[in-house]
């Protein structure tokens, strides 16, 4: 898609949130209008998915750590053309799967968020983990994240454990708005303080204005070409970007626009552009590792032995037995005695050190 | 950890994830996430309870099954020995959502044969005569203790049903409301603290019965500090002493 219609699907994503909002009258409009360039680019000339088949092992991951930015999560749907317009009206309904913050309900959703600081590194880890050492394919693994979820202890303990395994299919697009909830974030338009700690950490980090679109297209690009290092996209963006009675105003969290029929026609009114997402270019089979015969360890009645060295004997049975099983373990793994397992099956083992929830 | 496992198992792979029982309370908001993403992820949570001794409640896993127990669809293990212990973890690969069991550091008496079946939601009835006056319903390292309690009870003509609880969430409602039925009151056993864990969970099961026996809960009410396993379980009212104290007052 040229840059001329990208502005212009970015301007729809925008009016679609900014309308299911609206009629909803409940959401994030404004969280989602700073994304929305970012989030076009990446779908329309990017992204790497078949929406008619989204368990098809190739395809990318596209992970909304900012959940709350639903309504362009959603818009953007509708322009795929997986979401019919009229869905789009049941947006937070009774029964709707199109809920407050997305949940696997939508069978292009694999995790649910909505809980800041899970998204991004902690569950982009496991996919481009499981990319790199299980499934051994090429997809790549796409996260948006909110600049006010980089406070958050959990997306630096993923970043250090993506940059340790040197996860180059993994790409973060910090959505640099400047504000939070209530209040500016700690480093407000300062893109390089999260550039300069992800470099520090050993990423490799590109900082944009992130409406302009040449430039976004052009670090997409870069991301997909660097290699041994995983990239972060930090993008400079106004929160409510395109509507005046909202854009770069605090205040205007998670609610619906104060007047959305002047924003719409301040955006240029709704518009109708249909996305063709390119597909995966392979088709691949994930790996499979060898399966044969559970045989579960056995002891005798009478002697002694801890159940957690039995947790551990077990595990190596059954990760002989099953080729589909993988463990991790917190870098206990000598006292948990996960470490049987990692001996014989050191593939499947993922050592994930003491940071017990990314 | 957490996050990674449940990226992995959303990618078809049959995902299992260990550390300390005491340290799943640091990712608890990561597995009520995986709930909501409908993951099916098995964790496992050793060193469970004041039996780690000398360590001290730092280390601790005193909260894990209410923590476990309070999750959506989720499936909470205690096993008692190995053998039950590798027949559950062989169980849990095909358990859907979140599934937890809990071990513990010390060895513990083989006490099951390696060919026993022990299926999610059920328990086994250890001790049981057709004059018994009291059932003692105990999971993991507690199991040992009550036994030994039983014998002693026994050696004064008191005769006490034992049930291993090795199910935690499903509890298997139906041996429970059975034994209580069966027996004049009911003692639980738990290596955790009272709230939220087995002890709850018996009286969960029982709480819309019509013949709802007197419950004692044996539980960890102090605050530990550092001591040998058989002192802190000792201290806590855990070991066969704590045991048949509590029967006693049900008598």
């Amino acid at each position: 898609m040229d840059h001329h219609t990208l502005r212009e699907l970015g301007q729809q994503l925008r009016v679609d949130s900014v309308r299911i909002a609206d009629t909803a009258g409940s959401g994030h409009p404004t969280s989602s209008m700073s994304a929305a360039d970012l989030m076009a680019m990446l779908v329309a000339n990017h992204l790497r998915y078949d929406f008619a088949h989204p368990d098809d092992p190739n395809n990318d991951e596209l992970i909304f750590s900012k959940g709350h930015a639903s309504p362009l999560l959603y818009a953007l749907y509708k322009a795929v053309g997986a979401v019919a317009e009229d869905e789009l009206d049941t947006y937070r309904q009774l029964g709707s799967r199109l809920e407050g913050h997305p949940t696997p309900r939508l069978p292009w959703v694999a995790v649910a968020t909505g809980s800041l600081g899970q998204g991004l590194l902690p569950y982009g880890i496991g996919f481009a983990l499981a990319g790199k050492r299980l499934d051994r394919l090429d997809y790549r693994t796409w996260v948006l994240c909110g600049d006010s979820e980089m406070a958050e202890g959990s997306m630096w303990e993923a970043f250090e454990h993506a940059a340790f395994e040197g996860l180059d299919h993994l790409t973060a697009i910090i959505d640099v708005n400047r504000l939070g909830q209530t209040c500016e974030t700690m480093h407000g338009w300062d893109l390089d303080a999260y550039a300069d700690r992800a470099r520090a950490i050993g990423w490799h980090a590109i900082t944009i204005d992130g409406h302009d679109v040449a430039a976004i297209d052009e670090a997409y690009r870069e991301a997909a070409a660097t290699s041994g290092q995983p990239t972060v996209i930090v993008a400079r963006t106004v929160k409510g970007n395109g509507v005046s009675q909202v854009a770069n105003r605090n205040g205007f969290h998670g609610k619906p626009l104060p007047d959305a029929e002047a924003a719409i026609a301040e955006l240029g009114g709704p518009r109708n552009l249909a996305v063709q997402v390119r597909s995966p270019d392979s088709d691949a089979k994930p790996h499979r590792f060898p399966s044969g015969e559970v045989a579960l360890p056995r002891w005798e009645v009478g002697t002694q032995e801890a159940t957690r060295t039995a947790y551990g004997e077990a595990l190596a049975a059954l990760g002989t037995g099953r080729g589909d099983v993988v463990v991790l373990d917190g870098e206990v793994s000598n006292s948990t005695k996960s470490e049987a397992f990692a001996e014989v099956h050191p593939e499947r083992y993922f050592e994930m050190f003491i940071a017990e929830r990314r | 950890m957490i996050a990674g496992a449940v990226g992995m198992a959303k990618r078809g792979w049959t995902v299992y994830a260990s550390t300390f029982a005491a340290f799943h309370a640091r990712s608890y908001d990561f597995v009520r996430m995986a709930a909501i993403s409908r993951a099916n992820v098995r964790l496992c949570g050793s060193h469970a309870g004041v039996e780690i001794g000398e360590d001290g409640p730092s280390q601790m896993g005193l909260e894990d099954l209410a923590l476990y127990r309070a999750v959506h669809g989720s499936t909470v293990l205690y096993p008692c020995d190995a053998n039950q212990t590798a027949a559950l973890v062989a169980a849990m690969a095909d358990l859907d959502g979140i599934s937890y069991i809990r071990t513990t550091r010390g060895n513990t008496p083989v006490i099951n044969d390696a060919d026993e079946q022990f299926p999610v939601g059920g328990s086994k009835v250890l001790r049981s005569s057709s004059d018994d006056v009291i059932t003692v319903v105990a999971a993991g390292v507690t199991v040992h203790e009550v036994l030994a309690a039983a014998d002693q009870l026994a050696d004064d003509g008191i005769n006490v049903r034992v049930v291993d609880a090795y199910s935690v969430k499903p509890v298997d409602v139906d041996t429970l409301r059975t034994v209580a039925r069966e027996t004049r009151g009911m003692v639980t056993v738990e290596d955790h603290r009272p709230q939220g864990g087995l002890g709850e969970a018996v009286m969960a099961a029982l709480a819309d019965t019509k013949a709802r026996p007197r419950i004692v809960q044996c539980a960890v009410r102090e605050m530990p500090g550092s001591a040998t396993p058989a002192e802190q379980v000792h201290a806590q009212g855990l070991d066969a002493e704590g045991v048949v104290a509590a029967v006693r007052r049900l008598l």
